[in-house]
């Protein structure tokens, strides 16, 4: 399907991560299998969409712990749990941690085909968004210290006289600010520049 | 009479002389000068029955005893020569031809014609003096005897004058001083002696001059041979006035005798010290039966006191029945010394003063003296002897009824192996009569199968003097049924350690052995819960081996089913994905068959085995586990290890079961690494050791109640892993111990015989 994506596998078996690769490789998924939790973290992060198969059952670091491990090195990439045998508490903790999947072993390979899709297409909504965010804040960042000042006070609906007053400016010059402002940014219409200016002010409301 | 006769003639006329000679009533013999003779009286006549004629001339010598003739003649020539007065003795023949003494001497000289030497007649008297002689020769044969007495004396005797002079010394004083008579007679002690002794004996002599008595006294006198004791005697010796003329003495030496008495009494006293400190009661009897003399040890004995029996029968001391007997005896053997008992150590009943019967032993002896029998009995208490051998009569009553009643086969054989005695229960359970076991007939009672190493491990014994032990199948007569027993017998061994010989047991072990076995049974399955159990806890585990391949059998089959639906048909891809399905598949059911080998339901079953690969096989269950918990493993495995025989699922088990232990005992454990450490060597004993230690809570105080059922530290432990664990290696021989690890957790390590050693 889409070439300009990768699934990685991490199972310590490995008649496990060959026969995984090579199932991913009959619907065009392109995959590199990691014999631990270790050797996947010393490759440089994908900048493709990406998703993670992790064995629960690893040696060394369990897969959970590996999630969590994840987590807090700010490491957004969504997992497929396979597991040897159904525990439930695990895959509550796991799909709560924000996995993808949780399959037991031995899986359908439709299901497994079906959770890598979801992954990676979470992972490349994830990254688009991250790169949307990316334009409105390098915009925003263009914007002059006094027109980001104006903008801010637009948004908490503030009205041109009120802003004059506050910044101790002319009404007609916070009007030429704005208006700078809503051409710099590429909004189409004041109302979109007041959308663009709230993403870039909560931005981690959806982490992934 | 001489003078008489002398008187008469000188007074008679010449011519008478002849008649007055007739009418000397002595014999008369008239000679002429030249000493023949002119006639003899009738008295003569009629003794010598001669006629005159025959005496004329020297004729009349003829009647003289020829051993007298010469000195007769002499002395008669030299008086006729010298004038002298002629004497002489000498015997004369009498008519009966017997010679009687005479003294012969010229009585009277008679000159009838005065002037004329031819007329000059002598008369020669013959005096009788045969009584006198005989006198003489029996005093001088006596005092010869007295002589030989004295002189053959073993005393010294000897004879002083009042002042002290030797009158006489016999030999043996000779001897003794060394000296001759004629150094002694007329010495005194003085001469003789030192001064100091001669003091002494002069003083006995005044004692016995002055008391006129014999002293007697003991006088110590030092000899070239040492000190001499002497008895001395001295008396006083009185003339016919009454007056001591002499003083008599008589010394003895009593060294020897001294020394004897001195002996004798000493034996004598040791006897009766013997006697009367003699722990057997000593009684003397004389021939009338009575008792003479009794010994202190009599009151012990008997409770008489020694007096209070003198004089009492022996009787006294016997019972009644025995009395008669002893009496009849007793009369028989003074009158024909025909003994009716042994006199050595004869067993008899005696009689206590209370009235008790007891046994004795009883010796006697007998010795005459002045005529008499005394008969010497030397009795001896035997009761606590006799209760003594009682008591071992009774033990070996006892012993013997033991082995007939003992509830077990009893048997013993000779030092060659030969069977020489078997109890009776021997004899009822093999249906055979002891003539028929003995030897080796009891060989008749092994199974078949096990004749041969029975005889060869009973050889072997004989031969080697080592404990017998061994299994066979005997027949039992009672089903004609063979049932496993266990004959096991110990060599009886005397001072030199040389078997003298074998004592035996047989037991029928049938009934046990098939308890044994159902017992082993019950443990197995046990054993085999445990392992469910420890299974159920391992399920996760257990799952992940299996599926893994599972799950690489179904991406393969899957992606290659998928290849098919869009005709992707390279060979080459098909063949390795579908070697890898085969691969994962075989892979899989090892995973399982060994799954099942671990919970099947099977008696144990020993091999030899690698204690290594026991290890391995382990770790490949529950490795995987071990990763899940974060543990790391460690592994010191000995290489060269001695084979251990066993049980493989059993020890599996056990090692399984100390590893999971170790590994659940570290899951609280945060602030440590979670190490367990897996180790297997040869110890000190030669024995291969396994030891598992875990850096977890610890054993704490409960090391001791570890393997007791039902303990548990676990919230949801069975508390059998450990006793079961335990059992199981103790089976093999083994020990199964627990110890504290440093700095934290336990240390869990069994030991296995090396297999080379004889399975026990």
């Amino acid at each position: 399907m889409t070439a300009a994506s990768l699934v990685f596998v991490i199972d310590d078996d490995q008649s496990v991560r060959s026969s995984l690769k090579f199932l991913l490789s009959t619907v065009g998924l392109q995959a590199e299998t990691f014999e631990s939790a270790d050797s996947f973290l010393h490759r440089k992060p994908a900048d493709v969409p990406s998703c993670l198969v992790l064995d629960v059952r690893l040696p060394g670091l369990s897969g959970l712990d590996f999630q969590r491990e994840l987590a807090t090195r700010n490491i957004y990439i969504p997992i497929v749990f396979l597991t040897g045998h159904g525990d439930i508490p695990m895959s509550v903790r796991a799909m709560k941690a924000g996995a993808v999947e949780f399959l037991t072993k031995p899986f359908r390979d439709q299901d497994l085909l079906d959770a890598i899709r979801v992954a990676l297409d979470r992972d490349r909504a994830r990254r688009e968004q991250d790169k949307e965010m990316a334009d409105l804040r390098q915009r925003f960042d263009s914007l002059t210290s006094r027109e980001q000042e104006v903008v801010s006070r637009v948004v908490a609906g503030m009205l041109n006289k009120q802003i004059a007053a506050e910044l101790g400016t002319a009404e007609s010059t916070v009007k030429v600010q704005r208006s700078r402002a809503v051409e710099k940014m590429q909004a189409a219409s004041l109302a979109e520049l007041i959308k663009m200016i709230e993403k870039i002010k909560a931005p981690s409301e959806k982490a992934s | 009479m001489t003078a008489e006769t002398q008187s008469a003639t000188q007074t008679s006329e010449q011519l008478d002389l002849q008649m007055l000679v007739e009418t000397i009533p002595a014999m008369v013999v008239c000679a002429l000068p030249d000493g023949s003779v002119e006639f003899a009286n009738r008295a003569w006549q009629e003794y010598t029955g001669g006629s005159l004629q025959q005496l004329r001339g020297s004729g009349w010598q003829a009647a003289i005893h020829t051993d007298d003739v010469r000195g007769f003649v002499e002395e008669w020539n030299a008086s006729l020569t010298t004038g002298k007065p002629f004497a002489a003795e000498a015997r004369i023949r009498r008519a009966d031809g017997q010679y009687h003494w005479f003294l012969i001497r010229k009585a009277l000289a008679i000159s009838p014609n005065r002037g004329s030497d031819s007329s000059l007649r002598t008369l020669i008297a013959c005096e009788d003096i045969d009584e006198r002689k005989q006198a003489e020769v029996r005093l001088q044969q006596s005092e010869i005897q007295l002589h030989a007495f004295f002189d053959n004396s073993p005393s010294m005797i000897f004879l002083k004058d009042r002042e002290g002079r030797y009158l006489y010394a016999n030999r043996e004083f000779k001897r003794v001083r060394r000296t001759t008579e004629e150094h002694i007679d007329g010495k005194t002690d003085n001469e003789l002696f030192p001064a100091e002794q001669a003091s002494v004996f002069q003083a006995s002599d005044r004692q016995v001059l002055e008391a006129g008595v014999p002293i007697e006294f003991e006088h110590v006198t030092v000899q070239n041979d040492g000190q001499h004791t002497s008895a001395v005697q001295k008396f006083p010796l009185f003339n016919a006035d009454g007056q001591i003329y002499a003083i008599g003495g008589i010394v003895t030496d009593v060294t020897e005798r001294k020394r004897e008495e001195s002996a004798r009494r000493y034996i004598e006293e040791n006897h009766r010290l013997i006697v009367e400190t003699a722990s057997d009661a000593v009684v003397s009897m004389d021939d009338t039966g009575a008792i003479r003399f009794a010994n202190p040890a009599t009151m012990r004995i008997f409770g008489y006191d020694p007096t209070e029996l003198i004089g009492k029968p022996l009787t006294v001391l016997m019972p009644e029945f025995m009395r008669k007997m002893h009496d009849t005896g007793f009369r028989r053997y003074l009158a024909s010394g025909q003994r009716h008992i042994n006199w050595q150590g004869t067993e008899l009943t005696a009689l206590r003063k209370n009235g008790e019967e007891f046994p004795v032993e009883v010796s006697f002896g007998e010795l005459t003296r002045d005529g008499h029998k005394v008969f010497t009995g030397f009795i001896r208490d035997i009761s606590a002897r006799k209760h003594a051998e009682e008591r071992l009569r009774a033990s070996e009553r006892t012993l013997r009824e033991l082995t007939e009643t003992i509830p077990q086969m009893l048997w013993s054989a000779e030092p060659d192996g030969a069977i020489d005695y078997c109890n009776q229960r021997v004899l009822d359970y093999t249906g055979l009569s002891a003539e028929q076991v003995r030897g080796a007939g009891w060989m008749k009672t092994v199974h078949r199968d096990d004749i041969e190493t029975m005889a060869r491990a009973w050889t072997a014994a004989v031969s080697s003097g080592e404990p017998f032990q061994q299994e066979f199948r005997c027949l039992r007569a009672a089903d004609r049924a063979y049932r496993w027993c266990i004959s096991r017998a110990l060599p009886l061994r005397d001072q030199s350690a040389r078997v003298i010989k074998w004592f035996g047991t047989v037991v029928d072990l049938h009934d046990w052995k098939e308890a044994q076995q159902a017992l082993q049974m019950s443990q197995a399955e046990l054993a085999r819960v445990s392992r469910l159990t420890t299974m159920g806890e391992l399920t996760a585990s257990i799952a992940h081996e299996v599926n893994q391949p599972l799950t690489a059998v179904t991406n393969n089959g899957s992606a290659c089913l998928r290849l098919l639906a869009n005709r992707n048909l390279d060979p080459e891809v098909l063949r390795r994905a579908l070697e890898e399905i085969v691969a994962d598949g075989t892979r899989a059911s090892a995973v399982v068959a060994r799954i099942r080998a671990f919970i099947k339901k099977a008696p144990a079953e020993k091999s030899e085995l690698d204690i290594n690969e026991v290890i391995q096989e382990v770790l490949a269950l529950a490795g995987h586990d071990l990763g899940k918990n974060g543990v790391s493993l460690e592994c010191q495995l000995t290489t060269t290890l001695p084979l251990v025989r066993g049980d493989r699922i059993q020890l599996q088990q056990v090692l399984l079961n100390l590893i999971m232990n170790g590994m659940e005992a570290m899951t609280g454990v945060t602030v440590q690494p979670r190490a367990l450490s897996l180790e297997s060597r040869i110890d000190e004993s030669g024995n291969v050791l396994v030891v598992v230690r875990d850096s977890g809570t610890g054993i704490g105080s409960e090391a001791d109640r570890l393997f007791t059922p039902f303990f548990t530290t676990k919230a949801k432990g069975m508390g059998m892993g450990l006793p079961i664990s335990r059992s199981l290696i103790e089976s093999h021989g083994g020990r199964l111990w627990a110890t504290a690890n440093s700095p934290h957790g336990a240390v869990f390590s069994f030991t296995l015989p090396a297999a080379g050693e004889s399975p026990s």
